[in-house]
């Protein structure tokens, strides 16, 4: 099947979630984990403009908007929790961050 | 070969391959290099897939934006601090492989055995041409059918905004102390300070420091009001001016 279809997207999407899935299972560097949840939103932005290009529809860009409007504000509020954590613990190691209160 | 299979198929495979690399990848500022490099690729599948819009928003906002402030934390952070994390952890691993595979095979079923089609929508390509182009006929859905959800996000990102500088002020003078440890300070040793607000005339200003009466104690440093003191720790001295 040489024919580009829906599938072909879903299943590049399916493959980046789990790539990002795994980076965020396997790595303990907290900056990395976050760069990880990225790449995760990216492939389900993936899969929103697929479905949307397989139906005729504007809805699945549209959502990829909200998704990536939201990511921005997740970024910057996520990055500000590493970097208040970092400068408390002094580390960027997720195993020490263990307590959510001093 | 139909052409689109061929760039598809090159999109895809350096998506993945960068995606890969930047799980593996020991230095956090490869990892980040990768990141941008799997975005602007995917920017490139929203290309095909007819979303022009979405693929300059993809390049301009995460990887101009969300990567930078990403490599910005990252040199914020002490490069000390990021010793590399990956030696041990094998059940780590081998859980998170495990559960790689077996949602990889429950999406692969679900994709590949999809029967269910959804009801097509007016947006075809003649309809979006007509419109003026992907811009517009996105603009037009997100400004009638979805205004509401759009203020809100606007609400969110203001949110988001205010919730970040909030985060990532520091908490009180002592934390910004605690990092400049070891240096000469001129300050008042504990309690010398109290003695003064309660006894001695403050000359000049309220809230600064008494200046010496005269040349030789300034030079000598043998002033009982200001004395040199070497500070290892932010509990030994009180800064300039503060009154606690």
């Amino acid at each position: 099947m040489t024919d580009v279809g829906t599938e072909h997207f879903l299943i590049l999407s399916a493959v980046l979630f789990i790539i990002g899935m795994m980076g965020v299972l396997i790595r303990r560097n907290i900056i990395i984990i976050f760069m990880c949840v990225e790449l995760m939103l990216t492939a389900a932005n993936i899969s929103l403009v697929a479905f949307g290009w397989e139906n005729n529809s504007m809805s699945g860009q549209a959502f990829a908007v909200f998704t990536i409007a939201v990511a921005a504000a997740e970024a910057a509020v996520g990055l500000a929790i590493i970097l208040a954590l970092s400068r408390r613990v002094l580390t960027v190691d997720i195993d020490e961050f263990r307590t959510l209160r001093d | 070969m139909p052409w689109d299979f061929v760039a598809f198929c090159l999109l895809a495979a350096i998506c993945v391959v960068t995606a890969g690399g930047m799980v593996v990848s020991t230095n956090p500022v490869h990892a980040g290099i990768f990141l941008g490099l799997c975005f602007i690729h995917v920017a490139g599948i929203f290309v095909m897939l007819g979303a022009e819009f979405l693929a300059v928003i993809q390049v301009i906002v995460y990887t101009g934006a969300i990567l930078v402030l990403l490599l910005f934390v990252l040199m914020l952070v002490d490069p000390d601090d990021l010793p590399e994390f990956h030696t041990g952890r094998p059940i780590q691993r081998a859980v998170a492989a495990l559960l790689g595979v077996v949602l990889l095979l429950e999406l692969g079923v679900a994709i590949l055995g999809r029967t269910i089609e959804g009801a097509k929508g007016t947006a075809t390509p003649e309809n979006i041409a007509a419109v003026g182009g992907n811009t517009q006929a996105l603009g037009r859905a997100l400004y009638t059918e979805y205004l509401l959800p759009f203020e809100v996000v606007s609400l969110v990102l203001t949110v988001g905004v205010i919730g970040a500088i909030v985060l990532a002020m520091p908490e009180r003078l002592g934390e910004k102390i605690t990092r400049r440890r070891g240096t000469i300070s001129l300050g008042h040793a504990r309690g010398v300070d109290l003695a003064l607000d309660s006894g001695a005339p403050v000359t000049g200003v309220p809230g600064e420091a008494p200046i010496p009466e005269n040349e030789h104690e300034l030079a000598t440093g043998l002033s009982s009001r200001r004395v040199l003191i070497m500070v290892t720790d932010p509990d030994e001295f009180t800064t300039v001016g503060s009154r606690r």
